[in-house]
This record gives C-alpha cells, sequence and structure tokens, in this order.
C-alpha cells in the first residue's frame, strides 16, 4: 500500500485528491499553450482566454501570445484547474515498476537467475526503423545508458529491423530465449496494433506464451495498450535501457519463484 | 417483414455451452455489447456466470482512440470474475474474493472474486491461452454454468478448442467503408475459423518418405523457399505435412513456388486447429484451389455471428441489410445485432 499523504513536512498531499502545482499546495495553476487558425491581435487574445474557459479552465490568462505566419496566432496560457485525481487508487493498480541501477540489476540477476538470459530483439514487420531497439539493446545504449548488450546478465540477439514476426519466434525459440522485445515505431494507421498482435498469436500458436516473457515499445505503447495486446509490458517514450532490464529479471525471478 | 426464420437469441443459440470465448474481427465491431446482450440474456434466467477477458474491457474510453466511449460489463450479485484485484478493488463493489492466481499483468496479478452486489467492472484477465482455460475451470468449480471469454482487439488465441467450447464472432462496418468488404473480410474469418476436421486417423509423426511428414518448427517458421524445395525434393510420395505450431502465409506461398516446380501435386497440410493458421492477403479457400487443402485436427464451434452496423467517428450501414448480406455469404450461422430494436424485442 502507499501512503495516502506525501511530500515535505508540513505541506502534506492528499494523494486521493491530487492537483496541478505551481506556487502553492493545491493551486491548480496549469501552464498550457495552443495555436488558433486566426491573425494576431486583440480578438485572437480574447478568443485563446474564452476557449481555455470552455476547456474548463478558472481565471484563465493569455501570458505570452505571437503571431506565427500569416493568419496564425500561438499562446501560452496560465489557467486555474478544478478537477482532481485519485492517485492512491492509480499507484496501487500493481503496474508500478521498481526500477534498480545497473550494478543492482547485475548483482539481483546474478543471486536470483544465475546463467545468461536470453532476449531476442527486433523491429518486426515493415518497420524499417531499428533505432528504438538499437538503443534498449546494443551496448552503446543512448543518454548515456547503455543497451542490454553491456550487461553481464544478458545475452542478447538483436535481429534488427523489417523482421516477420514468425522469423522472430523462429529464432526466440531456437536461442530458447527468456524474453522477446519488439520495437514499433511506425504506427500509421495503426499498424502497429496488427504487427503486435500477429506476433503475440504466433507466440501462443507455439506453446511458448507461458516460457516467454512478451515485452513491446514504441512512441504508443503503453502498459495498458500491453494488457489489451497480451503482453507482459508496454514500454513508451522516455524508456532507457536499465527499466527494461529492471522489468525483464524482476519478472522472470518471480516466474522461477513459482515454478 | 417478417425474419426469414424464427429468429432465436443468442442464449438460445449458446446455451449447451459451458465456456464461450467473444472474438471481434477488429476494435469496435461491438463485442463487449454482444457480451452485455449474454449478460442480460443470463441475468434473466439467473444463470450464475463467470466472466473473464484476454485484453481488457470495460474501461470507459479505448485505449487507442481515447474518443470512443466503452460500454461497460454490468454483472449480476453472485457473479464471478477474473480479474486484476486492482480493477476489482476499483469497480467499489462488494465482493468476495475467492482465489489468487500468481498470473501477473502488466495491470497486476488476476484474482478470481464473487460479487456480492450489482455493478460495473472493469475486467482485466490472464493474457495467455492456457492461463484464460484455467480461470475459466475455476470459476466452474466455484459454480458458475457459463464462462464468457471477452477476447481483444482481433486475437483469436481464446477461441482455441483447448481454451473455449464454443465461440461468437463480432464484426462491424469498422472494416471497410464499402458493405461488400465487410462481407467479404467476415466471409474469410468465418473461412478461417472453420476450417474442416482432418478425416481418417489422426496424423502420425513418420520423417521418412513415406505419407505424411512432421514438419520442423523452424522450417514452418523460418519458410525459407530453398529448404521448402529441399523438403519436397527429399518426400516425393508424402502428401500431408503435418504442422505442431503456427502456420504463416509466407510457408504458403513458399510451398506453392516449390510445388509447381515438382507438376504441381496435391498437398495437404494438418494444423492442430484454426487458430495456429495465420492467414492475411488470402482466404483458405484460393489455397484450396491451388491444391493446398489446410485441416485441423480439433474444429472451432462457430455458435453466432453479431454485427456492429457502426463504425465509429466514420460511417453506418442499415442493420437489415448487412445481416442479410453476411447471412447471404455464409451458410448455417445465425447473425445477429444486439442493439437491434427488433432483437431486443425478442430477447426481453
Amino acid at each position: 500500500m502507499q501512503p495516502k499523504q506525501s511530500g515535505a513536512p508540513g505541506r502534506e498531499v492528499d494523494l486521493e485528491r491530487v492537483k496541478p502545482y505551481a506556487d502553492h499546495q493545491n493551486d491548480g495553476i496549469v501552464q498550457f499553450s495552443f495555436t488558433l487558425p486566426v491573425p494576431y491581435g486583440l480578438a485572437a487574445r480574447k478568443a485563446a482566454q474564452e476557449l481555455a474557459r470552455k476547456m474548463g479552465f478558472e481565471h484563465p490568462e493569455v501570458v505570452h501570445y505571437q503571431g506565427l505566419t500569416e493568419g496564425y496566432t500561438y499562446f501560452v496560457m496560465f489557467g486555474e484547474c478544478t478537477e482532481t485525481v485519485d492517485y492512491a487508487t492509480l499507484s496501487d493498480e500493481g503496474f508500478e515498476i521498481e526500477y534498480m541501477s545497473e550494478d543492482e540489476i547485475e548483482a539481483f540477476a546474478s543471486e536470483r537467475i544465475g546463467r545468461p538470459i536470453v532476449i531476442v530483439g527486433a523491429a518486426t514487420g515493415t518497420d524499417t526503423h531499428s533505432v528504438g531497439i538499437d538503443a534498449m539493446l546494443n551496448l552503446k545504449g543512448f543518454h548515456g545508458h547503455h543497451g542490454l548488450e553491456g550487461y553481464r546478465a544478458f545475452e542478447t540477439h538483436n535481429l534488427g529491423s523489417q523482421v516477420s514476426n514468425s522469423v522472430l519466434v523462429a529464432r526466440a525459440i531456437e536461442l530458447d530465449a527468456d524474453a522477446i522485445l519488439v520495437s514499433q515505431t511506425v504506427t500509421q494507421q495503426n499498424l502497429h496494433i496488427n504487427n503486435l498482435t500477429e506476433l503475440v498469436e504466433i507466440v501462443e500458436a507455439e506453446g511458448q506464451r507461458r516460457r516467454m516473457i512478451l515485452t513491446c515499445g514504441g512512441p504508443r505503447v503503453s502498459n495498458e495498450l500491453a494488457k489489451e495486446l497480451g503482453y507482459d509490458a508496454g514500454f513508451s517514450k522516455g524508456t532507457y535501457p536499465y527499466h527494461v532490464a529492471s522489468f525483464i529479471v524482476r519478472e522472470l525471478a518471480a516466474r522461477t519463484a513459482a515454478a | 417483414m417478417p425474419p426469414r426464420s424464427i429468429a432465436p437469441t443468442l442464449l438460445g443459440l449458446i446455451a449447451p455451452t459451458q465456456r464461450l470465448a467473444l472474438v471481434g474481427l477488429a476494435k469496435n465491431t461491438g463485442k463487449t455489447e454482444t457480451l452485455a446482450a449474454i449478460l442480460r440474456e443470463l441475468a434473466e434466467r439467473d444463470t450464475p456466470v463467470g466472466v473473464t477477458s484476454i485484453g481488457r474491457d470495460g474501461e470507459a474510453h479505448d485505449v487507442i482512440d481515447a474518443r470512443i466511449e466503452k460500454p461497460r460489463i454490468v454483472l449480476e450479485r453472485g457473479s464471478l470474475v477474473a480479474s486484476t484485484d486492482a480493477l476489482v478493488r476499483a469497480s467499489g463493489l462488494t465482493h468476495e474474493r475467492l482465489a489468487r492466481t500468481g498470473m501477473r499483468t502488466p495491470l497486476g496479478e488476476v484474482v478470481i472474486a464473487r460479487l456480492a452486489e450489482r455493478g460495473a467492472v472493469e475486467v482485466a484477465g490472464p493474457s495467455a491461452a492456457e492461463e484464460l482455460r484455467e480461470v475459466s475451470d475455476a470459476m466452474i468449480g466455484f459454480g458458475a454454468e457459463i464462462v464468457l471469454i471477452d477476447g481483444s482487439i482481433d486475437r483469436r488465441a481464446a477461441s482455441s478448442p483447448a481454451v473455449v467450447d464454443g465461440l461468437v464472432m463480432a464484426t462491424g462496418a469498422v472494416l471497410s467503408e464499402e458493405i461488400e468488404a465487410v462481407v467479404a473480410a467476415t466471409k474469410d474469418a468465418v473461412d478461417l475459423v472453420r476450417l474442416p476436421a482432418v478425416d481418417g486417423a489422426p496424423a502420425s509423426a513418420s520423417t521418412d518418405g513415406s505419407e505424411e511428414i512432421m514438419l520442423g518448427r523452424s522450417l514452418v517458421l523460418g519458410a525459407e523457399p530453398a529448404e521448402i524445395a529441399a523438403l519436397l525434393r527429399e518426400h516425393p510420395s508424402a502428401s500431408t505435412f503435418n504442422v505442431e505450431g503456427a502456420l504463416s502465409e509466407r510457408f504458403l506461398e513458399g510451398l506453392l513456388t516449390a510445388r509447381s516446380e515438382r507438376a504441381g501435386r496435391e498437398l495437404r497440410i494438418v494444423v492442430g486447429d484454426p487458430t495456429k493458421v495465420f492467414l492475411t492477403r488470402r482466404g483458405p479457400d484460393w489455397y484450396r484451389r491451388q491444391g493446398l487443402a489446410i485441416e485441423v485436427l480439433r474444429m472451432i464451434r462457430l455458435q453466432a455471428i453479431t454485427v456492429n452496423p457502426v463504425a465509429p467517428q466514420s460511417h453506418r450501414f442499415e442493420s437489415k441489410r448487412l445481416r442479410e448480406l453476411i447471412e447471404a455469404a455464409i451458410a448455417d450461422v445465425p447473425v445477429i445485432d444486439v442493439l437491434d430494436p427488433d432483437y431486443l424485442a425478442l430477447a426481453k
């Protein structure tokens, strides 16, 4: 259970009714921006304020506005949000992953798994973008976090891009993979959904679903979508290799313990 | 105009089934509305029901297109549900937790609960087909007379005969703006679900040059044309190939190409059940005409088709016309629109 209160001493937050914070607790102040297809001027300013009010913001203010190009105006707004959100229930839903540092992951894996964890990854279908899968798997990684290849705990196989789902599954079976990592960057007409669905269905048809940890990643992937598609986890923008690594070692340890 | 036959209710069609899968051909084909209709009909007869989902159902908004509002799943007092612990608690309904399953999903662990009051619940069950069977059997053990398994997106795994005894398929306007294309796509999907059972003795696993060949996994999945050609050369008299796991379009195409070099002999491909066959470009009929017959060891019982004549945020068809076209194209399966006023009057 999460505590129902947080924040610095003397400034407790009610986690069942959380509001945006700007200057002080519960002021609800939000900064947001948008563009309207109208010429720069006082009428435009008024229109932006009126629209923000319709969005449900109280005391909306235009703090900055400028013409973008002929007939378009860009606004930065302040407004007061009157709604609250129940963080306590959400954080209780059980999909919060406790992340570990690289050293912690290595120590955890060596103690709890004690053998190289085999990971097969690819960008599947017609997707030519290997950037996501490379960032997670290759030694170089990104933003100073090296990929899973650089961990002693993992034996990684990056099949690259435009890999067909059946070939990916064939490789995973051949290598006796512990986890499959699939990346989908192209999302036009929900192509990523069709691709990800086909992969999980092939894994099922091969009778491997319970044997392998299935994870997917991409700009429009979330844990909710992962559940809907039948994956064990979904990783979105802002994911670093140690996030994926933390999930895989913990999940594998939990499965090993349950078996 | 009177219906062409005495129109049955969904419950009448699925009656003897203990485990029923609901599978949609795409998102927003009305799968959850169909589930809601069956639940209403069961409630009127006080039949104890268990509900689970391979995906996530009863959420307020669509996870892919947040503009689309989804139907809620309302369960009667005493109903069983296999969903994540957090979602059962978030329903706010009084319930008794009967079992933890140890099955983990991205939304938490799946538990089995009995509701002590009527209300709406979000259902997110296990993600693996095998686990769906386990929670279904557990709910039957706790007293459910029928278990309903809601599918997800267009996933078919839950409809495997290894999991359920029957299937209701949902189709709808969302598949295409052309009504004929909706009918054709529905027919292809039904042909796949109703692949014929292999006749004669069950396939044997011989690997020599006799009549039946068991194919290796990596050969079928990898489907390298040269390997497929070599296989046909090595077994000139083989007429039946048994596939243990998934059968891909790529393998079938490779087989066609390799076979044409060998004077196009007739071949039979035997798979476990229809959920193991992956066809997107052409239906099973097309392959049959080319001399490749796909057969299954275990069939799926398709008990009804439901239609959603509305494509959210887009277009709609006339319900009756869509139903009649599908009935004309597909033999022996009743087609129902659970939101059509005529059906609602009948189901009362």
